[in-house]
């Protein structure tokens, strides 16, 4: 697979936006609302916003956000699996470091065929969590070329993060375990617990 | 059962093995948390090493590996490298309860339950965490152990390393190691002793 060219230059400069006054969260809202056309987004907490973006406009939300709006930093992608709905929900967290703000753009994917666009053009650490959601999920990112498996590098399971992989039955499966045959019940006279024989015993 | 194993050693045996139970070098494995109770063991609280168990930084020149705490199948392999490098006679000692059955992790997928279906485990130290007081008796159990010569169970993976091999193999695949296990086993005799 090919590597998506980095156009360094673009990358590391610094937007203009990213420079000035702080602005409250209601500013960015409004200026969201206004530059961006983006309204789906509320005010949570005084530095939280939070919102929710279609999957196919979340690139071009992202390189908005960062270049007009100097929201330079990415955080974290994190990934929750909504079986019943049968959608992944990623979660994109920007950090503003000229407002203190955290911005978290949720965008809802579908679970069987679990594709999302890269944003490593925009910010190459992102290489990282997609790799690790696609580890984890099973979620690929077009674009991203390094997909290798990451800390589960002897894995050869199913995703193991999604709520359909019982870890238990996998542990079950795949290890041993050593079996004891110690005479608890003998020992704990009146306990809890019990005996072998199927004779409950009470308490005093 | 002891005298007899005893008396059927030699004289030079029996000092052998009496002054090898008196300087035994520790590399600690420190995975999980068990590693916590280590440097209280070690120092001037505790003082392992006025039983002549001091920590050694490295495999080729230890005795002991001590395994504190879980191995996911990842370190697992790193640990089995570092088991092959070290001189015989070597005891891998299990600490605490996730070398012995799990401990809390039994339902992860991700780390092994039994250490002694990949590498022969001479003593299980049980707890969760074991306290000093423990590690020091389980010390003292191993030092008797060789005492007598009855710690042999680094022998065993000479002689049943298609078992040991067999569960590597299941749990992560093949390995680069650059010990041949059977043709040192028989180089150095291991292999004729039973027969």
């Amino acid at each position: 697979m090919n590597k998506p060219t980095l156009d360094r230059a673009n990358v590391l400069a610094r937007p203009p936006a990213a420079v000035g006054k702080p602005r409250s969260a209601a500013d960015l809202l409004s200026a969201m609302a206004d530059e961006l056309g983006i309204k789906t987004f509320f005010q949570k907490a005084p530095r939280r916003i939070e919102g929710t973006v279609a999957p196919e406009l979340l690139h071009s939300f992202a390189a908005n956000l960062r270049n007009r709006l100097g929201v330079e930093h990415l955080s974290a992608i994190s990934c929750v699996d909504w079986i019943d709905q049968g959608q992944f929900e990623l979660v994109y967290h920007f950090w503003s470091y000229r407002d203190s703000t955290l911005m978290s753009a949720k965008v809802r994917i579908d679970r069987a065929t679990a594709q999302m666009d890269t944003i490593t053009d925009l910010w190459q650490p992102a290489s990282f969590f997609e790799r690790d959601i696609h580890e984890m999920f099973g979620v690929y990112f077009r674009g991203n070329g390094d997909l290798e498996k990451y800390i589960l590098s002897d894995w050869n399971g199913p995703p193991p993060m999604r709520k359909d992989f019982v870890s238990r039955d996998f542990a079950h499966e795949h290890f041993q375990f050593k079996t004891y045959d110690v005479p608890w019940d003998e020992r704990i006279q009146g306990g809890y617990y019990g005996s072998r024989n199927g004779e409950e015993k009470k308490n005093g | 059962m002891a005298e007899k194993l005893l008396t059927q050693r030699n004289a030079w045996d029996r000092v052998l093995s009496s002054l090898k139970k008196r300087s035994l070098w520790m590399l600690h494995y420190c995975t999980g948390c068990g590693a916590i109770e280590l440097p209280p063991t070690m120092t001037a609280r505790y003082d392992m090493e006025r039983f002549g168990i001091m920590p050694m930084v490295t495999p080729r020149q230890a005795d002991i590996l001590l395994i504190t705490g879980y191995l996911s199948v990842k370190t697992l392999k790193r640990v089995i490298l570092i088991y092959e490098q070290m001189q015989s006679p070597k005891y891998v000692v299990g600490f605490g309860s996730c070398t012995i059955n799990g401990g809390m992790y039994w339902n992860s997928y991700s780390t092994i339950k039994s250490l002694d279906q990949y590498l022969p485990v001479e003593l299980f130290l049980a707890g969760c965490m074991p306290r000093p007081e423990a590690i020091i008796a389980g010390f003292n159990a191993l030092m008797d152990k060789i005492d007598q010569g009855k710690a042999n169970s680094w022998e065993d993976y000479y002689k049943n390393y298609e078992f040991y091999r067999k569960n590597q193999q299941h749990a992560f695949g093949d390995i680069e190691t650059h010990h041949d296990i059977p043709s040192d086993g028989a180089y150095f005799g291991i292999l004729e002793a039973d027969k």
